[in-house]
């Protein structure tokens, strides 16, 4: 995926020349402050916002390349688990194209992996938030898209829940997904993240995860405010 | 915000009342009013006449029981038949049009001429759809099904698509950047999540569907209507009144059934709450074993 001179915002402009590239299996940590434009980003890149300027050039399937789990999860709260996952394997395993026991085959390893295989006919609406994440990360997982972009996804979360859900990521990026993530925590961006993109002011930074590392610290007061 | 809550509603209040005042020439009209109708209820209507719940004289019943063979039960039956038909084939309709009239699951270029569709069939009324079918096909409950058809799919696609515009988006983006097709995202994601609505709006169309059966049966349409329309030209309104007690009756438990049918799919279905029945129970242990 490829960003070139890309400017973001809605009515003002949040970030601007933001030139940025993301290679296969990389994970990207995108830090800022709150309202910098972090998640303006990851949904002008998912092609929900359109730039004011530049252009995001992706190169994944059009359907099913891409993976999205919003601030809000996005899930059908009416819906069972088992449905909401199914989406996921739906979007690039076409129901028009056969292909069936493959979709199961993912969901079921999907819901597995996140340990809510016996949450699959449980309404989505009566779960906990921690298993509402979980869901939305199996929905991922039974995608399996080129890329993933996950907004604040790993936050609020208890140590255990963490802990599978940062095992189902491996998963994906075992099987060559990249992955851009909007996180607050230090600790999970050390778990997962191979560079760091920071916003500031209306630019964006991009570090390799050993020069954040060494750097990191100078900008501490600044991404976390 | 309570005050200016307050305000918005007193403004809109006075606004009705100037508009009101525009349009009445008199208002002395309401001099001697409640007492025309008090006058017109005891002597015409009042006590209701329950022998439409009698066979008719003619034909002859052949069934056991007599009220299956009444205007009340016949009417009422054709009228719930002529509803319950037009209501499924007008949601169905209404759901295949709606579906692209809402601006946010179709731009705004595809949405336009599916909602001038939605406005035409809406805005001539069922009673103008129900004379246009009688002088195309004849009298009988063939017209009013195809008249309400025609209208519950103008009515029910605005709501429709007015529903789906209000749903939360966040469902709606994830399937967008995951690149669902329009069909999937539109009975995957958007019918589970406004199904509560869906229902509830089916549940009042059927329900409006039997209250207009009576309008529509006066142009010959069938149903109860037909009847009304009979007793009307003869002033035998206390027969009137015991036919419209009976589509009370009937509205009351369509909407009954409504709130029945739509606990399966809203929070409401999850919670346990008190019943008047455990707590009736419940007080009748209480007072068997104090009285032990």
């Amino acid at each position: 995926m490829v960003l070139e001179n890309l400017s973001i915002g809605y009515n003002a402009v949040l970030a601007s020349e933001i030139n940025a590239r993301v290679h296969p299996g990389e994970v990207i940590a995108v830090l800022g402050p709150s309202g910098i434009g972090k998640t303006t980003l990851v949904r002008t890149i998912a092609g929900l916002v359109e730039p004011i300027d530049g252009d995001v050039e992706l190169k994944v399937e059009k359907r099913g390349g891409l993976g999205y789990i919003p601030q809000k999860l996005g899930l059908v709260r009416h819906a069972s688990v088992y449905h909401n996952v199914n989406l996921g394997a739906r979007a690039s395993l076409p129901v028009l194209k056969g292909e069936s026991e493959e979709r199961k085959k993912r969901v079921n390893s999907a819901l597995v992996a996140l340990g809510i295989e016996e949450k699959t006919t449980e309404p989505v609406r009566r779960l906990s938030g921690g298993q509402l994440r979980r869901v939305a990360t199996a929905r991922a997982l039974a995608q399996r898209p080129s890329l993933l972009l996950a907004d604040e996804f790993l936050s609020e979360l208890d140590h255990n829940t963490v802990d599978v859900v940062i095992a189902a990521v491996k998963e994906l990026l075992d099987a060559g997904t990249s992955i851009i993530m909007v996180e607050h925590h230090e600790e999970n961006v050390a778990l997962l993240a191979t560079r760091v993109w920071l916003i500031e002011g209306e630019r964006l930074l991009d570090f390799s995860i050993e020069e954040w590392k060494e750097k990191g610290p100078a900008f501490d007061g600044f991404w976390r405010r | 915000m309570r005050k200016s809550f307050i305000f918005v509603i007193l403004s809109l209040l006075i606004l009705a009342w100037i508009t009101l005042n525009d349009l009445v020439d008199d208002w002395g009209r309401f001099e001697g009013g409640w007492e025309n109708l008090t006058a017109f209820v005891s002597e015409s209507m009042w006590p209701p006449n329950w022998s439409v719940i009698e066979a008719q004289s003619y034909p002859v019943c052949e069934k056991d029981i007599e009220f299956f063979c009444s205007v009340g039960y016949l009417g009422m039956i054709e009228t719930l038949k002529i509803a319950f038909v037009s209501t499924i084939l007008g949601f169905i309709g209404a759901l295949c049009l709606s579906s692209f009239a809402a601006r946010n699951l179709m731009p705004m270029y595809v949405a336009m001429p599916f909602r001038l569709i939605l406005s035409a069939t809406r805005s001539l009324p069922s009673l103008i759809w129900a004379i246009i079918f009688v002088i195309v096909i004849g009298f009988g409950p063939l017209a009013g099904v195809l008249a309400m058809t025609f209208y519950t799919v103008g009515y029910l696609g605005k709501l429709q698509y007015e529903t789906f515009e209000g749903m939360p988006s966040d469902a709606l983006e994830v399937s967008k950047a995951m690149g669902l097709s329009h069909t999937t995202t539109f009975t995957s994601v958007v019918i589970p999540e406004t199904g509560n609505h869906l229902l509830s709006q089916l549940m009042f169309m059927f329900e409006y569907n039997v209250r207009h059966g009576t309008v529509i049966g006066i142009v010959g349409a069938g149903g109860i209507g037909y009847y009304i329309n009979t007793y009307m030209k003869f002033l035998q309104y206390d027969k009137v009144l015991a036919l419209l007690i009976i589509i009370f009756v009937v509205v009351v438990v369509i909407d009954l059934m409504s709130l029945v049918v739509r606990s399966f799919v809203t929070d409401e279905g999850d919670v346990r709450r008190p019943t008047w029945l455990k707590a009736m129970i419940k007080l009748y242990r209480s007072r068997n074993s104090s009285s032990e």
